[in-house]
């Protein structure tokens, strides 16, 4: 020991001993990479929905809520009951209390009924979705058009013809508590039209107002809508009448701009197809267009791609590529766009539906107004109904269930989607379905993303009238996050 | 024709007496009597004043007899003499000029009007410095002399005739008709010391007579007994008591009524202000004779009385005449202005240029300060400390260009947007209900009140002092380590090493890229501790309270500091207890302070032990690198954002290896190791339990840094070896200043950014601060990784140290889960929760999540105020009140606050530096006295007499 004090390096090896030690401790007590997970939402029911059906008038209307779906996947339901009503705006007299989930409520309306809000709460919220769809028979108004009633928001997109090749109207409603303070910008194929008319308009609370198109830009043949609110929430719809013998229908509103749009739901009937794509964007862009048919995905020979300039819509005639066929548009670009479709039937008179871009139906789809059913309501013709899936990115299963107005729902039909394909479905009412019938589409868990849409066609014999209706996610789910109070959120 | 009488009265002086008998003796105007007085001297004065008076002219009178009482009994037992009859009064310590009789008389002829007349007092050792020219008084019985604290004279205050109109002069040195002396019943006994010739004068004013001070006259004065160069038998009393007494006694007894009144009021607040000073400067004797003075004339209504109404008679007439000789009331303000600048210059904050022992300090070494002064640039451009400093200062200017220049709030990493200022700083600490997050009753931590003291001294700008601590951690860091070494280290060359390698340390690019502002003002402190635990380990008291104090300082920012220095003070305990006596109180002092002052919080860390590792600020895991390797940790590199490569610090870590084979130093090398190793060790532990290790790390690269330094100054002897040594020692050299060279190089080349950003936005979006302005809350979430963030704010920006705060745990789940549920869209009363929490905003940071933007937009309770890039905003519909804060206090808590301010003020006052005290003055005594005499008054009074 003393010698090893006295000597000069003594010290030094010491030290070293001991670093070489705690390097050891150091190096064994190192923890191995840890994965983080991330966090998983957690479904939990929606317990409250509000829509506005813009002009039932002269129409049916649906409302439905679908049974709560045993996913096996946990999540938690709405307790307790709850009920949904439809009422008119501005004080008019409700039309019906429901109660009954899973079962559609369907009633023809008046004309000159107003605005109609759907509001469900607790165990009616869940899913809770509404249509109108309105048949005319004749004069210039004829046609079937429909719309899914909208859920007020801050924000709605929508494509389609401009007030100079048909009327178009928007129809903006107010359901909420706080003024609506709300703007409409188009962009027309010139480009986007500079007007303050578009602003400024307030709707107080409970107010309904429909504003002619033709008013804020008379020129445009094309255009796209974008409604936005600076404080407060409207539901806003736009029909768009095409003219005599040339159709009548609403505007689906579109998913907002995006570099990557599927226009689903194209039926495969015969007739016109015309694509309407808008860039709101500053930069010209350069669309891809790739069909999703039954047989596979590929572009369309001589259209595989349209240019936009910046701020203006487009539109492209596909009649040669994808008429006839049922399927989905893949719309892809650099900058974001917003898509939509409009289609004719066939016939001396036409009618025309339209299609935009939406959303995956990830939690599912409830379609209000899945057709008519063996006691078709007054006037009804004789209408087929038709579900058009497509799985652009993956293949993917869904169960598509039929909800009759009386009786129980039907049992799940389990439908295969290859990858990249479209497949079309003939929705036929169940036995009992009374005088229609709502659906309920659900992918299974696992699937790729889902688009669709369901389309009501009825041959008359002046020609076939149409109506489309891209599906929309349902409202059943809520995807709760895990939350943590972490006061560093401050922080960017 | 005159007939003066001299009477010198001896107590206990023979030390002067001879010189003042024979200057009396020897004056050019011969003495017509003269009579002496012994009380009770044990000195052979008595056999002095014999010798030169002749036995029939002394009296001897006892040991307890005043010097008024005496010269009553001479004046007794005198007889009438022709003409105009005159007493000389002279202590035994006042020598008179041999021509100073003579002046008297002159001016006492020239003036018939002058009852009192007094000669120019200077001091006995140094003769040119001058005492005296007259007295007067303030109103709050504090003597004035109106002269500067060791003023030679130059005959700068001389009159214009040879005489000033003053109050009163000395008895030392007093020529006063006898006829005056019966009228005014001469000095009174009440005042047996001190004072007793102010008492005199003011009454021969009032009664109309003048009173001069000759300044053709001349005495030389010892003021033996007010600067106690010997013992008062007069009085039990301290002299400086009973000068205090005597002063308010005398001004009280002789102001008119009103005046009084004023005077009273005055004296009481002026005299608890003093002791209050008396206080801070340590000197509590001196606060305690404060105190007792004014109690002892307060106390006794009966004596004041009988002064007054012995004085009554044309007391209110003869005023005015007084009052103009006063001491004009705006020289209290100028003494309070000259005492502060005293106090900064080093000196005692309690003037006594007042008092008889005026001509105390010496101020010599400020003059030669000032001759030696070679220009402020001179100075400061050839110091290394600035020179490093600035260095420092220019490559952290360099490395944080875009922090210092991101024109928005700093903040990121641990700090939050720094906002507010001391005073919301304050009353977070002080609060007894917090309004931040949802309302929360945790007291909130102490370094708050660190950081608010800190801002309180940067004008209140919080903001400038976080950027003060964290931007320039670097610079302070290098400059408090080059400081903080100087009595360590000799070898000034090391120290600039030191402090350089010191500043740039990982630990300290980390923290700053980090905000960790706890760490960044601990790395400043922890050279203070290392300089003040060497004298705490020589014993020194002081040095232990400051010690403590900063060490409780470090602790509230980080709790382990605490933990490594009591490990280390309790290992300094075992090796130096037994070598020096008070090392064991010093120690104890210094590491039981910090568990004292934060004793509330510690307690609740201990019940949460894993918080011993967290420091202050947002405890981000991100901040952390939980798989820290071991060669990192080795190299004192504590992983995280903002920390240079590994092999930075490898030529400190090798210089420090190379010290190891000095066999000279070897101790003080191995002693260093030791810390650096233990350091190592904990922070080991720290990185392996997930926390930062900069703080263990910071103290491991201090031992190795001292141990190193210690040992540089071989490095001369190397270099002047020549031949191989003086190539190794340029070696050395090159080596150890490589890791401060790359560490600084690298620091500029990456930036010091990392999470910190000096470009962040206030959370709260403008308009929803503008919009509650009863402090309606704001959610603000945040999707992070797949979970959403939120945090709730009260109506602004958090402060730091909010962030600390907790909710109770009910309510913050029901909120969690009505955010959860905000955020899903699912509808519900969600918002109604919120609102009733007192939620009137909600915000998101853009770029909006889109879902989420959804959510919130499809709430019907909510309206969308705004959405941009920079992020929305939503409203939530209707009127929110936010929930009262409980009424009522925590009482516990009030009482918590004073007492730990109480606890900081007396820790402050021991810990600052002493003043130096009035006895200290002792030396200036002209032979050495015996150790006896010079102590204080003797605990058993009664020695004093009988002895």
């Amino acid at each position: 020991m003393k010698a090893l004090i006295e000597n000069r390096f003594g010290l030094l090896t010491l030290v070293l001993v001991a670093l070489g030690a705690l390097y050891g401790v150091a190096f064994v007590s190192r923890p191995a990479p840890v994965q983080e997970k991330p966090a998983q939402k957690v479904r939990a029911a929606v317990e409250s929905v509000s829509m506005v059906c813009p002009d039932p008038g002269g129409g049916r209307l649906n409302v439905v809520t679908p049974p709560v779906e045993q996913t096996g996947q946990g999540g938690q339901s709405a307790q307790g009951g709850g009920a949904a009503t439809v009422a008119q705006m501005k004080g008019g007299k409700p039309l019906a209390t429901l109660d009954r989930v899973g079962g559609l409520w369907r009633q023809d309306v008046p004309l000159r009924t107003r605005p109609v809000t759907v509001a469900g709460m607790g165990t009616m919220a869940a899913g809770l979705e509404a249509a109108q769809t309105t048949r005319v028979a004749s004069g210039a108004q004829r046609g079937l058009s429909g719309v899914r009633c909208v859920e007020p928001g801050a924000e709605a997109w929508f494509i389609g013809p401009g007030p100079a090749a048909a009327d178009v109207t928007l129809h903006v409603a107010n359901a909420d508590v706080a003024p609506a303070d709300v703007a409409v910008m188009i962009y027309a194929g010139e480009g986007p039209v500079l007007s303050d008319r578009g602003n400024g308009m307030v709707i107080k609370p409970g107010e309904y107002r429909e504003v002619k198109l033709r008013d804020l830009a008379p020129s445009p043949l094309v255009m796209a809508v974008q409604v936005t609110t600076d404080g407060g929430r409207v539901a806003a719809a736009i029909r768009a009448s095409l003219g005599e013998g040339k159709g009548v229908d609403w505007l689906p509103v579109a998913t907002p701009p995006s570099t990557r749009v599927v226009v689903p739901g194209l039926p495969g009937s015969a007739g016109q197809r015309e694509l309407y794509v808008a860039t709101p964007g500053e930069r010209d862009t350069v669309v891809q267009v790739k069909a999703v048919l039954k047989d596979g995905s590929y572009a369309l020979k001589n259209k595989e791609t349209v240019e936009v300039p910046a701020g203006s819509t487009t539109t492209l005639d596909l009649t040669t590529g994808v008429g006839g066929q049922a399927g989905a548009l893949v719309l892809t670009s650099d900058e974001p766009i917003v898509a939509g479709m409009r289609m004719t039937g066939t016939g001396s008179r036409q009618d025309a539906a339209f299609t935009a871009g939406a959303a995956p139906i990830d939690l599912g789809s409830v379609v209000a107004d899945g057709g008519p059913g063996k006691k078709s309501a007054k006037g009804g013709g004789k209408q087929e109904s038709r579900l058009v899936l497509s799985a652009p990115f993956g293949a993917a299963t869904v169960r598509v269930r039929i909800l009759p107005q009386d009786g129980a729902p039907a049992a799940p039909v389990e439908v295969r989607l290859p990858a990249a394909r479209s497949k079309e479905i003939k929705l036929k009412a169940p036995a009992g379905a009374g005088s229609g019938f709502a659906v309920h589409i659900v992918p299974v868990p696992g699937s790729g993303p889902v688009y669709g849409g369901r389309v009501l066609s009825e041959e008359t014999g002046e020609g076939v009238l149409l109506t489309a209706q891209p599906l929309a996610q349902a409202r059943t789910w809520a995807l709760v996050p895990a939350t943590s109070e972490w006061p560093g959120v401050v922080l960017p | 024709m005159h007939s003066v009488t001299a009477i010198v009265v001896a107590h206990d002086g023979a030390r002067w007496l001879q010189e003042t008998l024979d200057a009396v003796l020897r004056q050019s105007r011969p003495l017509d009597r003269v009579a002496g007085v012994d009380n009770g001297s044990r000195d052979g004065s008595g056999r002095l004043l014999t010798a030169a008076f002749g036995p029939n002219s002394v009296l001897s009178m006892s040991r307890a007899t005043g010097f008024g009482e005496a010269v009553h009994e001479v004046v007794r037992r005198l007889p009438r003499a022709q003409g105009q009859e005159w007493l000389w009064l002279l202590h035994d310590d006042c020598a008179p000029d041999a021509h100073a009789l003579r002046a008297l008389l002159r001016a006492a002829d020239e003036n018939p009007k002058a009852a009192i007349l007094g000669p120019k007092l200077r001091d006995w050792l140094d003769r040119r410095v001058l005492l005296e020219i007259g007295v007067t008084v303030g109103r709050s019985g504090r003597r004035d002399t109106g002269l500067e604290p060791r003023e030679y004279d130059q005959g700068q205050h001389d009159g214009a005739h040879g005489v000033l109109d003053v109050l009163s002069v000395s008895t030392a040195g007093m020529l006063i008709r006898r006829d005056v002396w019966e009228e005014l019943a001469g000095l009174d006994p009440l005042l047996p010391m001190f004072r007793d010739d102010l008492d005199l004068c003011w009454r021969a004013r009032v009664a109309g007579h003048r009173v001069l001070n000759v300044t053709d006259a001349v005495a030389w004065h010892a003021e033996a007994a007010s600067r106690r160069r010997r013992r008062i038998a007069v009085s039990d009393d301290h002299p400086r008591r009973l000068d205090r007494r005597n002063g308010l006694l005398v001004v009280m007894a002789n102001l008119p009524f009103l005046a009084l009144v004023r005077s009273v009021f005055r004296n009481v607040a002026g005299s608890l202000a003093r002791t209050v000073l008396f206080l801070l400067a340590k000197q509590p004797a001196n606060a305690l004779d404060e105190l007792a003075a004014l109690g002892s004339v307060i106390g006794r209504p009966g004596r004041l009385i009988t002064a007054r109404r012995a004085r009554r008679k044309g007391r209110k007439q003869g005023y005015p005449a007084v009052a103009r000789l006063l001491t004009p009331p705006g020289a209290t303000w100028r003494r309070l202005t000259d005492m502060v600048q005293r106090y900064l210059a080093g000196e005692g904050p309690v003037d006594s240029a007042g008092r008889h022992h005026a001509a105390g300090a010496a101020a010599e070494e400020e003059g030669d300060e000032l001759l030696t002064d070679s220009g402020l640039f001179q100075r400061m451009s050839s110091s290394p400390a600035v020179l490093l400093c600035l260095l420092l200062a220019g490559i952290t200017v360099a490395a944080e260009w875009p922090l210092l220049t991101g024109g928005g709030l700093l903040g990121g990493g641990a700090l939050v947007p720094v906002t507010g200022g001391a005073s919301d700083l304050w009353r977070l600490y002080v609060e007894d209900h917090h309004s931040a997050g949802l309302g929360s009753d945790t007291w909130a931590p102490p370094y708050v009140a660190v950081l608010a003291a800190l801002s309180t001294l940067f004008l209140g700008k919080t903001s400038l002092a976080v950027s003060v601590l964290l931007l320039g951690c670097v610079p302070l860091a290098g400059l408090s380590a080059y400081v903080a070494t100087r009595r360590m280290i000799s070898y000034t060359p090391a120290r600039v090493w030191l402090g350089a390698t010191y500043a740039l340390l990982p630990v300290a690019t980390g923290v700053v890229a980090g905000g960790r502002v706890g760490t960044a003002l601990i790395l400043v402190l922890i050279p203070v501790y290392a300089a003040l635990a060497t004298r705490v380990v020589a014993g020194s008291r002081r040095a232990a309270w400051g010690f403590g104090l900063l060490l409780a300082v470090g602790t509230a920012f980080a709790p382990l500091v605490y933990i490594v220095v009591a490990i280390l003070g309790g290992l300094a305990a075992v090796s130096f207890g037994g070598v020096r006596r008070g090392v064991g109180v010093s120690l104890a002092i210094g590491l039981g302070t910090p568990l004292v002052l934060l004793a509330p919080w510690l307690a609740g860390i201990v019940r949460e032990p894993r918080r011993i590792l967290l420091e202050s600020g947002l405890a981000d895991p991100a901040l952390a690198d939980p798989r820290l390797s071991a060669d990192a940790i080795l190299m004192l590199n504590p992983g995280g954002p903002g920390t240079p490569p590994v092999w930075v610090t490898g030529g400190l870590v090798a210089v420090a290896l190379g010290a190891l084979l000095l066999r000279r130093h070897q101790t003080v090398v191995a002693v260093g190791w030791a810390v650096t190793l233990f350091g190592v060790l904990l922070a080991v532990v720290v990185g392996r339990l997930g926390e930062w290790p900069g703080v263990p790390l910071a103290f491991a690269a201090t031992g190795l840094l001292v141990a190193t330094a210690l040992t540089a100054h071989r490095i001369t002897e190397f270099r002047a070896a020549g031949g191989l040594r003086r190539a190794g020692a340029l070696l050395i050299v090159l080596v150890a200043f490589a890791t401060p060279a790359a560490a600084a190089g690298l620091w500029i080349a990456g930036g010091a950014g990392g999470p910190l950003r000096g470009d962040l936005t206030d959370p709260v979006p403008p308009l929803a601060a503008v919009w509650s302005p009863n402090g309606e809350r704001t959610l603000l979430m945040r999707p992070e990784g797949g979970r959403l963030a939120y945090t709730i704010l009260p109506g602004r920006a958090p402060l730091i140290g909010e962030a600390d705060l907790r909710a109770p745990d009910a309510n913050a789940r029901r909120v969690g889960a009505a955010v959860a549920g905000l955020a899903s869209g699912r509808g519900g009363d969600d918002v109604r929760t919120l609102a009733a929490e007192g939620v009137q905003f909600v915000t998101v940071p853009g770029p909006v999540d889109t879902e989420l933007r959804r959510a919130l937009d499809s709430e019907p309770a909510l309206v969308r105020v705004n959405l941009s890039e920079t992020g929305g905003l939503w409203r939530v519909a209707g009127t929110v009140t936010v929930p009262p804060t409980p009424a009522g206090g925590d009482a516990w808590h009030r009482t918590w606050l004073w007492a730990q301010g109480a606890l900081v003020a007396l820790i402050l006052v021991l810990a600052s530096p002493g003043a130096r005290t009035a006895e200290q003055i002792e030396d200036y005594g002209d032979a050495p006295e015996p150790p006896r005499q010079s102590r204080r008054r003797s605990k058993n009074p009664g020695e004093q007499v009988a002895a």
